[in-house]
């Protein structure tokens, strides 16, 4: 560790440290448009010179690695003037789009801008013309007067996609960033390219003028659209008053986890985020009245629990099956194990998952589903699901599943529930083979509850709810604490379980793998 | 009495040739270097010679080849024949009169500094002398001066010739290494320095035409005869490049120091016919201009820091009062902005910036404050680029529009 001085402030920093990184960690934060923490420093916008201690010119922050009693000062007269300079250079030929530019609220120009600028334009003459709608491969398009060459694109893909599909072109104030002859740019991160440009240069089609940046608000989780587990960012609309909005979530961002999906998400999970709001079910439909009275959260799990009991009391718990999938997090599948394996000796229990797709070789893992680890650490042995297997011999059946119509077609599922009695599911969307189903109760997605998942490799992440559940939708582990109260076999296991935490905890103590949580 | 130490055999016939540059004593000082002599005294000469770097920066050569780790990686040499600087025109003369001295120096400079592999990065322009390179080159591997074991010393050099593609930026050592490397030629960051970090990530030392061709005058002659050549800080001889409105414009091997005016008046035949003299760039463009009654100066490194000028490459450019500064100005801000590699932001739109304000002001429509803004955009270039050339640019600018500001003016 060595010491150094950042505005008079005296700071210990890791040898090796970059003046910029060190004055993060102090709290003070030194304005940089083409610097990345992904890449090595490039050097160019200019827009992180600070002063140090005899050093006669200014000096950049992102490139300068501090040495013992290094005295730098960020708010210097010099400094001051320099970032003066640096953004009017940048702003003299930025056209003036912020009126229509979805970067806006957003954008480093503009927080730059407001924070050291404020100076009227002196520039007086004709801006240079460039291509403001160029579409460059899959949902970008470009916009060359906006880009102010910090090169972070062409930078992207050249490290982390190794495909160097952006090239930048011609020199001095006619340098443009292009694709090369019509080769545009076609993998499967192209979406992060509009997420690391600090301007409105590149956009994406999907966000483009949709709404205002400053309306959303951002919830943390965790994508569940495969293995990896990727930490994300929820931009959502919380909603207008006075008129009903399409949708809530307008983007998915990429959130840094340098374990798991380091600064990038991948496409698939960026545009797919369509299942957080279409079809969603919330209401508890029940199609068979049995003369019973109306269901609901308070009493479902009442409900269920006498049903399995009688199952139970007569010693015909074969007679019970269980479809699970793998978007279950840790704790609903640990319960679920409790209840059904451990305690009421279930062994009809089937997996209803997404068929296996293929991985990409970087983040994108061949499993579309977030938890197969979780409900293998478990102790599930993870049964494909088998209609005749499943409708042999049953009376009673709960399906977690929303997966059902994509994998079956009505004609089987039918044919295979008209056999079973009773059949309860718990699923987040209305389809219409929920009609099968004599009782429908709506549940939580991911983005929507609390709990852990178990990526590819093993790391247990915890997530929080970054929407509301809508409706009267609930998540899987609130009924299943409270039905494993009311079965009244482990009463006292099941007293304890609060909240996602706590049953989190207790796997740990019963589960060595699980002694693991992070997050 | 001081002698000419490059251009001495200038003029006579052949002399590219390498039996009659042999003939003058060619090659010996390699021989010299290479069988009598160990790498370190080489290196100790070469100091002791006080030999600053000719192309533009005046970085001492010695100390520059002392930056060289020691290392298994590969080292290599870049000889940066790119001759960019407007009104440099010395090192087109050197390698097509006397292309062996040259290769001369880049022996002995690579048997001192350990280096098996040469680049000489010549601007694509100059075609025919860079045919008359390789042909040099070609003559020096049949007589055993290139390749394995150079000379029974067990020394081995590959010298190649590589053409650059027209940007001045490419004459910046950084820019040069990625060009030579087929990229881009953007300048990299510096630290770290080519010394250390150059060619494919190896040491790597680059030098200007004249200066290696030095090289082996030094070794043959002693480094304290090649500083009684010019002044005890400033070792040699320099090849001034004169041109613009002199009787006689060309190159003029003179000692370091000088005196400008003499340059002009004596060794350049003074103004032409009609002529009278207005203002002079002393050291290529990017060197501040002095006006008529500023070029009582000495012509070496230090006196023109002092004058708040630059030797820069020893182009002097004799500008008469029947040329408007207007016109100069344009040429040099339409020069930078064309340049410019447009990496960073205040050279790439500063530049372009300032020559659209020059523009408007030559096409009638200058207003008073342009003036001033020319001053402030060139201020907020200088220091505050990636590379050189944005210093290199808002110099000229800035000394021009103060200097020569009442003329500027008369015209918005």
């Amino acid at each position: 560790m060595i010491k150094i001085f950042i505005d008079e402030k005296p700071v210990d920093v890791e040898e090796g440290t970059t003046v910029l990184k060190a004055a993060e960690r102090a709290g003070i934060h030194i304005p940089h448009l083409c610097y990345h923490p992904a890449f090595p420093p490039e050097g160019s916008c200019r827009m992180c010179l600070v002063e140090i201690e005899g050093f006669p010119k200014l000096e950049l922050a992102c490139s300068t690695v501090v040495k013992e009693e290094m005295k730098i000062s960020t708010k210097s007269e010099r400094v001051v003037e320099a970032r003066k300079a640096v953004l009017e250079f940048l702003l003299a030929e930025h056209p003036l789009d912020c009126p229509i530019c979805d970067k806006a609220g957003d954008c480093k120009l503009q927080d730059y801008y407001d924070e050291y600028g404020l100076f009227e334009s002196q520039f007086k003459e004709a801006k240079e013309k460039r291509e403001k709608k160029l579409k460059i491969g899959k949902s970008l398009i470009l916009d060359q007067e906006r880009c102010i060459l910090c090169t972070r694109c062409v930078r992207f893909l050249k490290e982390v996609t190794k495909t160097q599909d952006l090239g930048v072109f011609h020199r001095g104030v006619n340098s443009s960033v292009n694709i090369y002859d019509g080769a545009t740019v076609e993998n499967n991160y192209t979406g992060n390219l509009a997420e690391i440009c600090p301007v409105g240069a590149i956009t994406d089609e999907d966000f483009r003028f949709k709404t205002r940046s400053w309306f959303l608000k951002e919830g943390e989780s965790i994508c569940p659209l495969c293995s990896r587990g990727c930490n994300i960012l929820i931009e959502y609309h919380p909603g207008f008053s006075r008129f009903e909005l399409p949708k809530r979530v307008y983007r998915i961002k990429a959130r840094e986890n340098p374990e798991v999906n380091g600064f990038w998400i991948c496409d698939r999970g960026r545009y797919g985020y369509s299942y957080l709001d279409e079809g969603r079910a919330d209401k508890i439909i029940m199609n068979k009245i049995e003369g019973e009275n109306v269901l609901t959260w308070e009493n479902i799990s009442e409900y269920l629990g006498e049903k399995i009991k009688s199952l139970f009391s007569a010693k015909k718990t074969s007679a019970i099956a269980l479809i699970l999938h793998t978007w279950l997090s840790n704790e609903e599948l640990f319960l679920l194990h409790k209840i059904f394996k451990d305690d009421l000796k279930v062994e009809k229990i089937f997996f209803a998952d997404l068929p296996e797709g293929e991985a990409d070789g970087f983040l994108l893992t061949s499993e579309p589903s977030p938890n197969r680890r979780g409900a293998q650490e478990v102790g599930f042995d993870l049964k494909t699901l088998d209609l005749d297997a499943l409708a042999g011999g049953t009376d009673f059946l709960l399906a977690f599943d929303p997966f059902l119509s994509g994998l079956f077609s009505t004609k089987d599922l039918e044919a295979a529930l008209n056999k079973i009695k009773r059949k309860v599911l718990f699923s987040s969307y209305s389809h219409e083979l929920n009609s099968l189903f004599d009782i429908v109760i709506p549940v939580a997605l991911i983005a929507e509850k609390e709990g852990s998942l178990t990526n590819v490799e093993g790391i247990v992440q915890g997530f929080q709810p970054a929407l509301e559940p809508p409706g009267d939708s609930l998540p899987e582990w609130k009924v299943l604490a409270d039905l494993g109260r009311d079965l009244g076999i482990d009463t006292k296991f099941f007293e304890k379980f609060p909240s996602p935490e706590t049953i989190l905890s207790e796997m740990g103590k019963k589960i060595p793998f699980f002694k693991q949580k992070n997050d | 009495m001081k002698e000419k130490v490059l251009t001495e055999h200038f003029g006579l016939e052949s002399l590219y040739k390498i039996e009659v540059y042999q003939k003058q004593g060619g090659y010996r000082a390699a021989e010299k270097a290479l069988k009598k002599m160990k790498p370190e005294e080489i290196l100790e000469e070469v100091k002791k010679a006080n030999l600053r770097g000719r192309g533009g920066a005046g970085f001492p050569a010695g100390v520059k080849w002392s930056f060289v780790p020691d290392t298994d990686k590969p080292k290599y040499l870049c000889v940066n024949a790119d001759e960019g600087e407007p009104g440099t025109f010395k090192d087109r003369y050197i390698m097509s009169h006397n292309p062996h001295m040259l290769l001369e120096g880049i022996i002995i400079t690579a048997f001192c500094v350990g280096i098996s592999v040469a680049f000489i990065y010549i601007r694509g322009e100059y075609e025919a002398i860079a045919l008359r390179l390789e042909q040099a080159i070609s003559e020096a591997y049949e007589k055993g001066f290139l390749g394995k074991n150079i000379l029974e010393s067990g020394f081995d050099l590959d010298v190649f010739v590589h053409r650059g593609a027209g940007a001045y930026i490419c004459g910046e050592e950084t820019a040069l290494l990625e060009s030579l490397e087929g990229k881009r030629g953007n300048p990299r960051l510096k630290p770290p320095f080519p010394a250390s970090v150059g060619l494919w990530q190896c040491p790597t030392v680059i030098n200007n035409v004249e200066t290696i061709s030095n090289i082996s005058h030094i070794i043959l002659n002693g480094a304290e005869w090649f500083v009684k050549q010019g002044l005890p800080k400033d070792g040699g001889t320099r090849i001034f490049g004169v041109s613009g409105m002199v009787k006689n414009p060309g190159i003029y091997e003179l000692p370091l120091g000088t005196s400008l005016k003499d340059i002009i008046f004596k060794h350049a035949g003074g103004m032409k016919e009609g002529k009278k003299l207005k203002a002079v760039i002393p050291g290529g463009m990017s060197a501040p201009i002095l006006t008529a009654d500023e070029i009582n100066i000495k012509m070496d490194f230090d006196s023109l820091v002092e004058a708040n000028s630059m030797l820069g490459s020893a182009a002097i450019i004799v500008i008469d009062d029947k040329t408007s500064i207007l016109d100069v100005l344009k040429v040099v801000t339409k020069f930078y902005s064309h340049e410019s590699c447009g990496q960073c932001s205040p050279c790439r739109i500063g530049n372009s910036w300032i020559n659209k304000i020059v523009i408007r002001i030559a096409e009638g429509k200058g207003k008073k404050e342009d003036i001033d803004s020319i001053l402030r955009l060139a201020s907020n270039i200088e220091g505050n680029t990636l590379c050189p050339l944005g210093d290199a640019a808002a110099m000229p600018i800035l000394s021009i529009t103060k200097k020569f500001r009442k003329e500027l003016e008369s015209h918005v």
